[in-house]
Parts: structure tokens; C-alpha cells; sequence
């Protein structure tokens, strides 16, 4: 199948690929599958807790080179940004941005979520409500 | 081609004019092929739904119709005939492959009945909203990151013309644990076949969802066997 040069690009040079303390506060974590092929992604962050923007974010994916490419281009997404913008990012803005064909939809859910399940992580550690979040910080 | 498990319409003969239902390749009464009939794969076969199928029979139908639709028995007919045998040639052969073969016919069923899997699951919109991440449970999904993790391992290793015996055995190891997993989920399969094919609609529901379950994980544990087998293999 043909892939875009965006994603052959972050397929050869993957941004941000590895790994971040897990047991740390300040990291979330995100593991998440895609049950339509079975392949999996991690996606971490580094947030800063009293700014809330995320200063660091890792990746690592076993799977397709759509899912590859999506993920790292995740990860140059979210860095820098505050949590509730990362939250923001929809996977139709992924599949506009690397041109991925309807069969590769899937994969680009699968960033989604690993953002989310990620953000999620973090919010859980460091007690932040599900709901009205960064508001405290906002004001 | 995935419009089932309503009834069949009721149509006329293009030829006797008789009615019969849309369902049939042949005509009941004057034997003519009719248009492609508007079932699914199942009532290609004459068959009701169901996911225990005797395959012998099932290959001894295939053939029998192949033979009526073989386009060379219309080499003389109308047009239209001749076209209609093309049609229902490959409608044939589709319905066969899906059905003879257990989990595309599993998964050919739970798509007629409407659930969400394979590539166009949840992908429209958001798609999160429509999908259950937790069908298919974190610490699998945490065994088959840690196992890929270790497989990458091992191909560096191999590459560098390194050999590490003891990522060798755990991953021996890991190959029959998840060798038995999938056999496991196989076992389960096949006993909600059955259920579904003896229940009642209440039932059958819930035997859709165990089964829509069971394939997300068969997935998982079908791309590590097969990855596993090939690096051990390499
Ligand atoms: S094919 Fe499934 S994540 Fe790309
Ligand atoms: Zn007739």
C-alpha cells in the first residue's frame, strides 16, 4: 500500500521513540491496542505540575508503519503544549496531517487514545478530577 | 452484501413468472438462474445462520452449484443468463472461502449481526466514543508490549551476531504460554457457537459480545505467536 511522504518520513526518523520513569509522579502513562490488528503503542508524558504543559513525551509502538507515524507525530504534537490542549487533538486532525487512507484510520484512534489513556494516567497520580481540571490553574 | 437475517422477498420468475424468494440462485419451478439473489452468504447454501457447520457438506453444496453456475453451461444463454452465472460464480466463491473457514465465518456472522470489529470499527468522528477500550484487559495488553519489547531485543542481538540463551528460553516460554492462551480462546469460541446456534435471541446476545471479545484478544495472541515463531525460527 502506498504511504504518504509524511508517513514514511516519521516511519524512518520516529520522533521522540523510548521510554519514561513509570513510577514517576509526573509521568502518565498510556498502553493501548488497536483489537482490529492487534498492535499495540505506548505513549508517555512528563508533565509539569505547576504549569501543567507537557514538557517531555515518549513513544514506543509495535505495529504498522500508519501507527508509527502517528504516534511520533503525536508526541511532536503535545510537547509544549498544557494537558487540556493535548486533549484537544482529535485523530482526524492525525489522519489530515499524514493523508492516511480509510483502512488506516484505526491507527491514528490508536494515538487518540494512547494520548488520552496517557493524560488519563497522570491525572489519576496526581488526583486532578476527570471533569474540572486545569481550571484552578487557569485563574 | 450484508443486509441479512431479515426474510426473504418474494420476486417472480423472470422467466415462469412463478414467484420464489429472492434468496435462491435457481429457480424452484422452471430451474432457470435467476438474478443474483439478495441473501446472505449463508442462504447461498439454502442455510439458516449458524456457526457449527458440517463442512462436508458444506464443500459438496459449493461443488454441486459451482458445476450448475460454470459459465460454460451459459456459453448459448441470453446475455443476461451468462452474466447472472458470472455473478453468482464469484458470489460462490466468496460465500465459501468466508463460510468454510471457522473464524472468517465467526467474524462474517457478528458483522451481519451488526457488531463492531475489523478495520472500520469506531473510526468515523472522534471514534473513541463508540469503542469499549477495556474489551480487552490491560495486563494482556501490558504481556504483549513486554513480550514485543523482548522479541526487538533479541532480533538487535541476533543482528550484532550476539547470542543470549536465557532471552531465548523466556522466550520459548512465552511461546507456549501464549500458544495455550490461544487454544484457550479457540475452546471458548467454539463453545459460543454453540450457544449461539441453540439459544434464544437473549442469549445469542450475549454470546455476540463474549465472541466480539474473544476475537480482540485471538488478535493480539495470533500476531505474537506468529512473531515469536518467526524471530525463534530465524
Ligand atoms: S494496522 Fe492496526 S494500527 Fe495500523
Ligand atoms: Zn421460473
Amino acid at each position: 500500500m502506498a504511504y504518504s511522504d509524511k508517513v514514511i518520513d516519521h516511519y524512518n526518523n520516529p520522533r521522540n521513540v523510548g521510554q519514561l520513569d513509570k513510577a514517576s509522579t509526573e509521568v502518565g502513562t498510556g498502553l493501548v491496542g488497536a483489537p482490529e490488528c492487534g498492535d499495540v503503542m505506548r505513549l508517555q508524558i512528563r508533565v509539569n505540575s505547576e504549569t501543567q504543559v507537557i514538557e517531555e513525551a515518549k513513544f514506543k509502538t509495535f505495529g504498522c508503519g500508519s501507527a508509527i507515524a502517528s504516534s511520533s507525530l503525536a508526541t511532536e504534537w503535545i510537547k509544549g503544549r498544557t494537558v487540556e490542549d493535548a486533549l484537544a487533538i482529535k485523530n482526524t486532525d492525525i489522519v489530515k496531517e499524514l493523508s492516511l487512507p480509510p483502512v488506516k484510520i484505526h491507527c491514528s484512534v490508536l494515538a487518540e487514545d494512547a494520548i488520552r489513556a496517557a493524560i488519563g494516567d497522570w491525572k489519576k497520580k496526581n488526583s486532578v478530577a476527570e471533569t474540572a481540571n486545569a481550571a484552578a490553574v487557569a485563574h | 452484501m450484508l443486509k441479512v437475517i431479515d426474510s426473504a422477498v418474494p420476486v417472480a420468475c423472470w422467466s415462469c413468472s412463478i414467484g420464489h424468494n429472492d434468496f435462491t440462485l435457481f429457480c424452484p419451478h422452471c430451474s432457470k438462474i435467476q438474478p443474483p439473489p439478495g441473501g446472505d452468504y449463508f442462504s447461498v447454501f439454502g442455510l439458516e445462520p449458524r456457526l457449527n457447520l458440517d463442512l462436508a457438506a458444506l464443500e459438496h453444496e459449493f461443488h454441486r452449484l459451482s458445476r450448475k453456475l460454470h459459465p460454460d453451461r451459459f456459453a448459448r444463454a441470453q446475455e443476461n443468463e451468462r452474466e447472472w452465472s458470472l455473478a453468482d460464480t464469484a458470489l460462490l466463491n466468496d460465500a465459501y472461502r468466508t463460510l468454510k473457514e471457522p473464524l472468517r465465518r465467526t467474524e462474517y456472522l457478528l458483522k451481519l449481526l451488526g457488531a463492531e470489529i475489523g478495520s472500520d470499527a469506531g473510526t468515523e468522528q472522534g471514534g473513541h466514543d463508540k469503542k469499549d477500550l477495556s474489551r480487552v484487559p490491560a495486563d494482556l495488553l501490558e504481556e504483549v508490549f513486554e513480550l514485543n519489547m523482548q522479541l526487538e531485543e533479541m532480533r538487535m542481538a541476533r543482528k550484532l551476531g550476539e547470542t543470549d540463551p536465557e532471552l531465548q528460553v523466556s522466550l520459548e516460554r512465552a511461546k507456549r504460554k501464549f500458544d495455550v492462551l490461544l487454544s484457550e480462546v479457540d475452546q471458548d469460541l467454539r463453545s459460543q457457537w454453540q450457544v449461539w446456534d441453540e439459544g434464544d435471541a437473549a442469549v445469542r446476545k450475549t454470546a455476540q459480545k463474549l465472541m466480539v471479545a474473544l476475537l480482540d484478544r485471538r488478535r493480539y495472541l495470533s500476531n505474537l505467536v506468529r512473531d515469536v515463531t518467526e524471530t525463534l525460527g530465524a
